[in-house]
């Protein structure tokens, strides 16, 4: 009896292990996969037919080698990426510019959800080639990533119940203002705000939720996830007057990798001058805003200059 | 590495003090209400063991997760102006209430039942019997499980700054070091040296209980 036991327990043991190791497995197979179907590129990418071969040594080529992009999206923060609860795809703004950074690459695009707490180790840690997670551009965030050029300008405001009764930044004082952690509106709150209660939380959703319930008073963010939150819950307003900001989202790469900022680059002035960024906004955000909007002309050093001076 | 903590002092020490101030609060009420559930688990009424043992599995096997979720924005859905550390001190202490009612059930059952007869043959009335003899016996045998539930709270109490109700905790403040300093390794060591000393003073202390009302053999 003691021996069954004993076996049983073995059993269970073994099994456990043996789940935990299939499931860090999924977590690596991205470096097993390059290694393995490196002889095969030319047929795991069967779309490549239109798009450049870049060499085997270029991160360009490594993706390609690959099969497909690793792209870090927000999973809750329409309409610029966020998972459509209806078919569990995918969807928004920053996924179509990385579903033609995947194109002009011959490659499948997959996302990985990138919090604004974890979209920088991420691309440290190479968890993804590229990020498009409305991530503001500005001088702490050089120092460790690198950005392509803002391919969107967002401005940061303030967001309450309709009839909240803040009028204006220094309305905060003493109110509770929830924003994301390791987002900028930390800084920007403390600066600017220096009275107010800040909650922080993970996810926008989560500001969503305190703000619906009346935990806090207000959310402060870019006004086009804030408009994402009128779109979902319209006794919700943006309190009127200045921007407290202005935040140009890039995407966010691997320091020092000059080829590939270059290549993202070139992609995303093609995708605004041919239309399809005209496209994408209208879809996600013009035919609810009612605004119109051009591509941003500005460069990364441009922004950073606006910024530092 | 130093220089991380004492350039973010204030963030770090403001978080331990968060923590020990939401566990010491969450372990007051574990340890009241765990003792008033364990009483009607041992109790001799059937039902009312019924009626605590419901409680225990309903605590027990709920994810401390899904109780914080409840206690505060289902709480302030349901139009209770619940505050987020009232919610946060509610949910973990209720959690490990019933782990610790489960402890003190445990304890009283450990001590042989010719004590309590004795005691009844004695002419002791059975409230008597269990403060006199059951209840003293019992308490030495639950230190070391006590000490263990109290070690898995201060742990839990992270999932409290972690999760919506986003108290400023030790783990949440080294998040915010680590997002304005980019310095990942060392924001979280210095969490973990936090929580470190946090779960060896509660060492300390319980092993110094359990030595003091130890049973010498």
């Amino acid at each position: 009896m003691k021996s069954r036991w004993f076996t049983t327990a073995c059993t269970v043991t073994v099994l456990a292990l043996a789940g935990a190791g299939c499931g860090s497995d999924d977590g690596d197979d991205g470096g097993t996969t390059s290694a393995a179907s490196t002889g095969a590129s030319s047929t795991a990418a069967p779309a490549a037919g239109a798009a450049e071969k870049f060499p085997a040594s270029t991160t360009m080529g490594k993706i390609q080698a690959r099969g497909e992009i690793k792209i870090g999206v927000k999973y809750d923060v329409p309409p610029f990426g966020f998972k459509n609860p209806r078919n569990d795809q995918i969807e928004g703004f920053d996924i179509d510019f990385g579903k033609a950074v995947a194109d002009a690459l011959g490659v499948k695009p997959t996302y990985v959800e990138a919090i604004s707490d974890n979209r920088i180790p991420f691309i440290k840690d190479g968890t993804a080639d590229l990020i498009l997670s409305t991530m503001t551009i500005n001088a702490e965030r050089v120092k460790e990533i690198g950005f392509t050029n803002p391919y969107f300008i967002a401005k940061g405001r303030i967001l309450q119940k309709k009839g909240g009764g803040i009028t204006g930044v220094d309305g905060l004082a003493g109110k509770t203002v929830c924003t994301a952690l390791g987002s900028t509106y930390e800084e920007t709150l403390k600066k600017q705000a220096p009275k107010a209660k800040l909650q922080l939380v993970d996810t926008y959703s989560e500001c969503l939720e305190l703000i619906q319930n009346g935990a806090v008073d207000a959310v402060s963010t870019d006004d086009v996830i804030l408009t994402g939150m009128i779109i979902q819950d319209d006794s919700l307003e943006l309190v009127e007057g200045e921007a407290l900001t202005t935040e140009p989202y890039g995407g966010g790469l691997k320091k020092g990798d000059t080829a590939y900022t270059e290549f993202l680059n070139g992609v995303l002035d093609k995708y605004k001058s041919d239309g399809r960024w005209a496209t994408a906004y209208e879809k996600w955000l013009g035919q609810y805003t009612g605004e119109k909007q051009e591509p941003p002309t500005e460069t990364l050093d441009s922004v950073l200059a606006a910024a530092a001076g | 590495m130093f220089e991380l903590f004492s350039d973010n002092s204030d963030q770090f020490l403001s978080g331990l003090w968060v923590t020990t101030r939401l566990v010491a609060a969450s372990f007051l009420v574990a340890v009241v209400l765990g003792t008033l559930i364990a009483a009607l688990r041992v109790a001799p009424n059937k039902w009312v063991n019924r009626a605590g043992g419901v409680y225990v599995e309903i605590f027990r096997d709920t994810p401390l997760l899904v109780l914080l979720f409840i206690a505060y924005p289902g709480l302030r859905r349901s139009g209770v102006e619940i505050g987020a550390w009232t919610a946060g001190i509610a949910a973990l202490g209720v959690y490990t209430s019933a782990y610790v009612a489960e402890v003190l059930r445990s304890g009283v059952f450990a001590v042989a039942r010719g004590q309590a007869e004795a005691g009844l043959s004695l002419g002791f009335t059975q409230p008597q019997v269990m403060r006199r003899i059951v209840l003293p016996q019992a308490a030495r045998t639950v230190i070391g499980p006590l000490g263990s539930i109290t070690i898995a709270m201060i742990k839990n109490s992270a999932i409290v700054g972690a999760s919506i109700v986003a108290l400023p905790d030790l783990l949440k403040e080294a998040r915010i070091v680590n997002s304005n300093t980019f310095q990942t390794e060392e924001s979280f060591l210095w969490a973990a040296v936090g929580y470190l000393l946090l779960t060896i003073t509660v060492t300390i202390i319980f092993r110094s209980l359990e030595s003091r009302y130890a049973v010498r053999r």
